[in-house]
């Protein structure tokens, strides 16, 4: 059952959801739109996979965080745009919370003294 | 629906905005559009898949998933209809049994009485030695004591069954009647179309003679009068006024009762006759078993005050519901038990299809797994094919139950099944068939549906061909399911068996009719009774009739009496006889016949001693009666019977004096099945009258055909006369075993399905099992195996297929047959040699389902066998 899309969400789970929470904080967003804003906002690091972005945006809209409407793009191209809800707001502030803590306790395990060879 | 396309497509769109926004962005860095293209495709990767694994975040129970697996499911079924029309077949088999099962089960034991607080009206029945009868009737004594002594009912009735002549203006009718207190209509809250019930006091001495008829009798009869109300017609002779009429819905005692007619009761002279049960609404707070306990108690005063009545009396209190289908009911729920049975086996038969299926589907399942499909995923899929074959399935049960209901209601043999009017296929029919076929198939389908997403999909792909390679652990399942089935219908076989030796047995026992059966018509002739209670006008009636019957041609013989073999017997009551000392256990309830000259000459009952009535047996003359043989061996063990002296009922009646002249054989009357002895006497018409009689005519050629002459020759005599149930002893006799048969029927037919169902089982395991091993055959033969060593060898796995059903099945048999013990006669619930047989047959058909593909298994030519993958 090697389904590698799945694979990508098990690996970003909750950093997807964050990093997508925290581009539509900037305004409403399509998907090509925020797969692109991470991609030059990481410095080309992070290649976000559609197989992983679009379930997050469907996951994200169900539970309310996110909404979405169609609107036409500057050269009349029907997009799906997704925006910030209030609910959206608090759980990125959440994440952010959690995420920074997160990586405070690794960068901390990182910096400690290697323990001296007996 | 709708919500859903838009859903789907709306997510076409938003992934196609993705690729165009992609391509529009590699155009602006200069990329050309054919390449820009590619690129942006080859980095949004696979479409399909996106959308896929999108679609799952909608939510495990999306519906739309679930009409997407529904059209799938139906395109597969429709690919391949041989699979799809056997499993919906197999299983509408199986539903069908259950459901029409159910509904009888429902309409029958579960489905309300029709009668206002009907869970608490009981039927009061009394039971004394030596009669032992659980629902003995009341005497009319009784029925007083028990009312004045009651403390549990509020309201407490009596009723008894009859049938009553209408005659007068319209053709002359006999219809099915009640005698019923005045409370009764109030205590069952029946409520009259028109008119009114009887009112409080309308039951004493002094009331008028009135009636309440059936809505169907007022259509019939009275043409549907508006104006019967206050009418006066003639009821056996006796004018009666007309009060009310009952809607159709109302039915009580019996189903067909159209007639009620209020007691007149007189305080009684004597302890009996016995011919009343006892209806009472229990008091509130009052449960059925403090009201049993106390009426024992009046039970006990009535026994003390009248020892020489009662011994052992009590009197069973019995809920209206038990007494109505009590004694249909442990077959009911056996039926209900055996189409279980026959339903598991069609389930079972089913996922072995379904598995050899998905076996044959292994590829296709690969592709899925290798396309990103999750094993919860092709579960689903797979699971949902199974539910659409269970509901097609469904459907199919229904129509089965449909056309299986209707004949069962109009087969109904003599009215074995109580309330079969209210069996009706129901919402709740309906809704327990679609449970019990989604129920089914999500079990059927379950085993077949995680073998197949477990298989590795690498194997599947890289051995290709058609059957996807040989895998034993599939077998292995196949196996088990088919020695299940085997064991399974070996039970219900077992069942039907040991019903049908009991049948066989009972069929055996001999009813004391001498006269070829086939031969007898006999017909009940009533005459109606006011014109002939002058009981010599009575007796001339009948003996104008027996000779005018005797002149017709084609007649050899003529006769009467008001009992009829092997079941019917209008009368029973204890004697005396002089000289021996009188007590109730030594002189039992008798049957106790009225004849007239010409019985036992008819039905060629042999006389053994002495001398049979004849026409001088007089009212006037001198009292005789005759004794069966079994009455003659126990009264007269060294004796000769003849010439003693014999009375009816007990010695402190002081009935007039009866010599015994003569000895006849024994004849069954209590039914074929009866465990009493066959005693039984006969007392001249003439000597004590009664008002019907059974006509008995034996002829040299088919007796029925003789019923039209003698009807227009009794009418000739009194056009009043109403003559009815024409039948001939042989279909007495068989109708007698009609109930044993029903059931023997029924089971039977549910064995046979069973069992042709699990020769489809094994056939198809064996089937499957050599085209699996078609290679490996051929390697056998080419290295020298034999035909017939490749034959014993697919022929043999038939063969412990079958021997491990039949060992398993054997085992629960013994532990199952028990619940049959009621219904047997004469057979022991272990008999061997049913089980033997069943064995034996079911070991054959094992075999025999082995044989047919191993045939062919020898016919495989090893060269291409051995290029088979």
């Amino acid at each position: 059952m090697g389904n590698r899309y799945q694979n990508r969400i098990e690996l970003l789970q909750g950093t997807l959801d964050l990093l997508i929470l925290q581009t539509l904080q900037w305004g409403p967003q399509h998907g090509y739109g925020i797969s692109q804003a991470i991609r030059l906002g990481s410095g080309e690091v992070l290649q976000v996979e559609t197989g992983s972005l679009y379930p997050a945006l469907h996951r994200l809209e169900r539970e309310g965080w996110i909404r979405s409407e169609w609107k036409l793009s500057d050269n009349n191209q029907r997009v799906k745009e997704y925006r910030l809800t209030a609910a959206g707001k608090k759980q990125l502030l959440d994440e952010r919370t959690r995420w920074e803590q997160l990586s405070d306790a690794i960068a901390g395990i990182l910096a400690s003294p290697r323990r001296s060879e007996p | 629906m709708n919500f859903f396309r838009r859903r789907d497509r709306e997510l076409n769109e938003e992934l196609q905005a993705h690729l165009s926004l992609a391509v529009r962005d590699r155009i602006a860095r200069g990329e050309s559009r054919a390449d820009a293209e590619a690129a942006a495709h080859r980095e949004f990767g696979n479409v399909g898949l996106v959308k896929e694994v999108t679609r799952e975040m909608w939510g495990f129970a999306s519906l739309d998933r679930l009409l997407q697996d529904l059209r799938f499911g139906l395109r597969m079924l429709a690919k391949s209809p041989a699979f799809t029309i056997a499993a919906v077949l197999t299983l509408g088999l199986g539903i069908g049994a259950n459901a029409a099962i159910f509904s009888v089960v429902y309409g029958v034991l579960l489905r309300p009485l029709a009668y206002r607080d009907a869970g608490r009206i009981a039927l009061v029945f009394m039971n004394f030695s030596p009669q032992n009868s659980p629902r003995g009737n009341l005497s009319l004594a009784d029925y007083f004591d028990w009312k004045a002594q009651n403390r549990c009912f509020d309201a407490i009735g009596l009723y008894a069954n009859g049938v009553q002549e209408i005659t007068g203006d319209a053709t002359p009718e006999q219809v099915i009647s009640a005698h019923v207190t005045a409370n009764l209509f109030s205590l069952l809250g029946g409520v009259p179309r028109i008119g009114r019930t009887f009112v409080e006091g309308e039951d004493q001495g002094s009331s008028a003679r009135l009636a309440v008829i059936g809505e169907a009798l007022w259509r019939r009869h009275f043409g549907g009068d508006p104006n019967i109300l206050g009418k006066t017609v003639m009821l056996s002779g006796d004018p009666t006024t007309i009060v009310g009429v009952m809607p159709a819905t109302f039915h009580f005692p019996r189903q067909q009762t159209e007639l009620w007619i209020n007691y007149r009761l007189a305080p009684p002279k004597r302890r009996g006759p016995f011919f009343f049960t006892g209806i009472a609404h229990l008091k509130p707070g009052v449960s059925f078993e403090q009201a049993q306990s106390d009426t024992n108690f009046i039970a006990r005063n009535i026994e003390h005050a009248n020892p020489n009545t009662y011994a052992r009396l009590t009197m069973p209190v019995l809920p209206l519901r038990d007494a109505m289908v009590g004694n249909v009911r442990p077959a009911l729920w056996m039926m209900f038990g055996a189409v279980a049975f026959v339903l598991l086996i069609a389930m079972l038969n089913v996922a072995n299809l379904t598995l050899a299926r998905s076996t044959v589907r292994r590829r296709e399942m690969a592709v899925r797994v290798g396309l990103g499909a999750t094993r919860l995923r092709l579960v689903r899929q797979l699971l949902t094919e199974s539910v659409v074959i269970g509901i097609f399935g469904a459907f199919a049960g229904l129509a089965f139950a449909w056309i299986a209901v209707g004949a069962l209601q109009r087969w109904n043999p003599t009215n074995l099944l109580p309330r079969v009017g209210d069996i009706r296929l129901d919402w709740r029919v309906v809704i327990f068939t679609f449970a019990v076929a989604i129920l089914t198939s999500a079990l059927f389908g379950l085993i077949p549906a995680l073998r197949a997403s477990a298989s590795d999909p690498n194997l599947a792909l890289k051995e290709g061909g058609r059957s996807g390679g040989f895998s034993t652990s599939g077998l292995r399942t196949h196996s088990a399911l088919a020695v299940f089935e085997i064991a399974l219908s070996l039970v219900l076989l077992a069942g039907a068996g040991l019903l049908v030796r009991s049948l066989i047995e009972l069929q055996r026992v001999q009813s004391g009719v001498g006269a070829e059966p086939r031969h007898v018509l006999s017909m009940y002739v009533t005459a109606t009774n006011a014109k002939y209670r002058d009981v010599a006008k009575g007796v001339a009636f009948y003996q104008n009739i027996l000779d005018s019957v005797r002149a017709l041609p084609g007649v050899e013989a003529a006769g009467m009496a008001d009992l009829r073999p092997p079941n019917w017997w209008e009368e029973d009551d204890s004697f005396n006889i002089d000289g021996q000392p009188w007590s109730q256990g030594a002189f039992p309830s008798t049957p106790v016949g009225h004849v007239m000259p010409g019985y036992f000459e008819t039905l060629q009952i042999p006389l053994l001693r002495g001398r049979y009535l004849t026409d001088a047996d007089r009212r006037d003359g001198h009292g005789v009666v005759l004794i069966s043989e079994s009455l003659a061996r126990r009264y007269f063990p060294n004796d000769n019977p003849l010439g003693h002296i014999m009375h009816q009922s007990q010695p402190e009646l002081h009935t007039p004096p009866m010599e015994i002249v003569g000895v006849v054989g024994d004849v069954k009357y209590q039914g074929l099945d009866s465990k009493n002895s066959p005693m039984a006497y006969y007392t001249p018409v003439a000597q004590s009258f009664v008002e019907a009689q059974f006509l008995y005519v034996r002829s040299t050629r088919a007796a029925a055909s003789l019923a039209p002459e003698i009807e227009r020759a009794i009418h000739a005599i009194d056009r009043d006369a109403v003559v009815n149930q024409e039948q001939t002893l042989e279909v007495s006799i068989s109708n007698s075993a009609s109930e044993p048969r029903f059931r023997t029927t029924l089971l039977g037919s549910f064995a046979l399905a069973a069992l042709l169902l699990a020769a489809i089982g094994v056939y198809g395991v064996i089937a499957y099992s050599v085209a699996q091993r078609t290679q490996e055959f051929g390697i056998r033969m080419a290295l020298g195996a034999q035909p017939s060593d490749v034959l014993r060898l697919v022929v043999g796995k038939g063969a412990a297929l079958g021997a491990a059903g039949v060992v398993i099945g054997l085992v629960a048999s013994l532990l199952l047959t028990r619940t049959l013990e009621r219904f047997l006669f004469q057979v022991k619930t272990t008999d061997p040699l049913t089980l033997v047989t069943v064995a034996a047959v079911l070991g054959l058909v094992a075999i025999l389902a082995g044989y047919l593909p191993a045939r062919r298994a020898v016919r495989v030519n090893p060269t291409i066998a051995l290029r088979y993958e």
